[in-house]
């Protein structure tokens, strides 16, 4: 009894070492291809920590045409500083609006079915059930896949130099984030709790409405104000292209090498960002 | 055999009419490893009784009961609920739905809903959906809701949210909002499984009362034995998926337990005890 007791540790352990060892020799092929691709890929995009240490008077030269920053352009910042915030609310607000409707038509749980009774083929039906889910999500990851200053590059085309334009972009980008994010949350609600509302007869909206998006606000709400945050950040740039907010004053005194005011922009900005991080974390805690 | 409560409005159970007829009911879970939930069950419920569905986990009561409002699809064989058979044709199924009430285990209240709403929720089946995108009801709705939680004792909880309250609070609301369907039938899955013996026996002694005040048909699944003697007039033993008892509480033997609760297959004991 014991000596094959003992017999069986001692195979299992001897296991244990074969395991032990095969796993390193995995782990050394696997780490050894991953350098060798990093090292390839440094080199073709031309990664040379020399031509940095080369450059630093350079980034010298920039950084003390900024200092002192000019702060009395602090007062001339004062309608592209709410200008940003502007386009960053009314940008968000419009994403929450329009990811309403489409987070539901994303989640598989309460996407519309498309029944068409000649196809009887499971593998028809899988795919056809779906249709409304699957372009939905194709929509989505293309709104989520564009930058949005190449949304403002077209909409300044559309409807002109100015903020509307950043409106729209982010409100695009924001939509195809938030109806992902948010179809997620449904498609993760209590099964229960739908069970009990479908138990009393109630059509499939009236499910929705009453057991679906009662689970899924508090997500949304925090969603939400997550992206606002993130918006008031993309809203600082969109200038860049024309799209209104302080990315414009950024870039004008930058071509007219005004660095000093430049360096004012700067922190304008970054007091911005930090200022909305801020509250939106507050905001936040406070939902949850 | 006939062990009646006195306030019972009827005398004599036996001349009501059918109220839900289960009639060749089987149902096979498709996938891996295909798992027969039912076989071959028929049950006769007559309107006002209070029946218990008495069986071992995994006999199929669940199952059984979720064919009845169609949460579940039977693989084959009909049923029939106040004269009208149920189909799944979304129209009439949710007529039926509406005569028919639900109490899960689990409680299922929708958390962040007040109390009120989860009742009133009961009601949807009543309205349109134009009424419902504002979650608006109306006074009479709102006279039935509080009506019903009355009933259950728990109109002093009226406007809390339902995950403040405790277990045995979440199911009396729970049967609460079963009760403002107006329905015929009330079907209980497990309802006191996960609650304690006190307030177990409270939350069966208000399905009872339902049964015997206002005539409503009312299935209860249990597997505990005492809670059947105690409570039920007919009981109905599942095991594996069939039928293998159907008759007054008292007529509950050892022997007939041991069948309900010990049958097992030639395999021996795949099951828990």
């Amino acid at each position: 009894m014991t000596m094959t007791f003992e017999r069986d540790v001692a195979a299992t352990l001897q296991m244990e070492a074969a395991h032990r060892q095969r796993r390193f020799a995995k782990g050394l092929g696997w780490g050894g291809l991953t350098v060798a691709v990093l090292w390839f890929t440094a080199d073709q995009i031309g990664m040379n920590p020399l031509a940095l240490i080369k450059g630093a008077d350079h980034m010298w030269d920039f950084l003390t045409r900024m200092f002192p920053p000019d702060l009395s352009y602090i007062f001339f910042l004062g309608r592209a500083t709410v200008e940003t915030v502007q386009i960053a609310v009314w940008g968000t607000l419009l994403a929450v609006v329009f990811s309403i409707p489409l987070s539901l038509l994303a989640a598989r749980n309460t996407t519309p079915l498309v029944m068409l009774p000649w196809f009887t083929e499971t593998w028809q039906r899988l795919s056809l059930h779906l249709l409304v889910f699957h372009l939905t999500r194709l929509l989505l990851n293309m709104l989520r896949g564009i930058n949005e200053l190449i949304f403002a590059l077209i909409f300044v085309s559309a409807v002109g130099l100015g903020p509307f334009a950043g409106v729209l972009a982010i409100a695009l980008h924001a939509t195809g984030m938030l109806a992902k994010f948010c179809g997620e949350e449904i498609e993760g609600v209590d099964q229960g709790q739908i069970e009990a509302v479908q138990a009393t007869g109630a059509s499939k909206m009236q499910v929705i409405l009453f057991a679906v998006i009662p689970q899924v606000i508090p997500a949304f709400i925090s969603y939400s104000i997550f992206r606002f945050d993130v918006s008031i950040r993309s809203a600082t740039v969109l200038g860049l292209v024309g799209a209104g907010g302080l990315g414009f004053s950024l870039i004008k005194t930058m071509k007219l090498f005004r660095y000093y005011e430049t360096a004012t922009c700067i922190l304008v900005i970054f007091l911005l960002v930090a200022g909305a991080d801020w509250i939106c974390s507050k905001w936040r805690a406070k939902v949850i | 055999m006939n062990q009646e409560p006195p306030e019972t409005t009827t005398p004599g159970q036996e001349r009501n009419p059918t109220m839900v007829s289960v009639k060749d009911v089987s149902k096979t879970y498709a996938g891996a490893g295909a798992t027969e939930a039912l076989r071959n069950v028929s049950i006769e419920v007559r309107e006002g009784e209070f029946l218990v569905i008495l069986g071992p986990s995994g006999a199929g009561k669940s199952t059984l009961m979720r064919c009845i409002n169609r949460l579940v699809e039977p693989t084959s064989g009909s049923i029939i609920v106040d004269g009208r058979e149920v189909t799944s044709r979304r129209r009439e199924l949710r007529a039926v739905r509406r005569q028919v009430g639900m109490v899960f285990q689990q409680f299922n209240l929708v958390k962040r809903l007040s109390v009120l709403m989860n009742v009133l929720s009961g009601r949807l089946a009543y309205h349109t959906l134009w009424r419902s995108l504002i979650y608006s009801f109306n006074k009479e709705d709102k006279r039935i809701a509080i009506e019903c939680l009355a009933r259950v004792n728990m109109e002093h909880k009226t406007f809390q949210r339902a995950d403040t309250l405790s277990g045995g609070e979440q199911q009396r609301v729970a049967i609460a909002r079963a009760l403002a369907q107006q329905p015929k039938v009330i079907l209980a899955d497990e309802p006191v499984a996960s609650l304690d013996p006190k307030i177990a026996r409270q939350v069966l002694t208000y399905l009872k009362q339902i049964a015997g005040e206002l005539g409503i048909t009312v299935l209860c699944n249990l597997h505990q034995v005492e809670y059947a003697r105690e409570y039920a007039e007919r009981v109905v033993g599942l095991s594996r998926g069939a039928v293998v008892f159907d008759g007054p509480s008292g007529k509950l033997t050892d022997d007939i337990l041991q069948q309900i609760y010990y049958r097992d297959s030639e395999a021996g004991d795949d099951d828990d005890v």
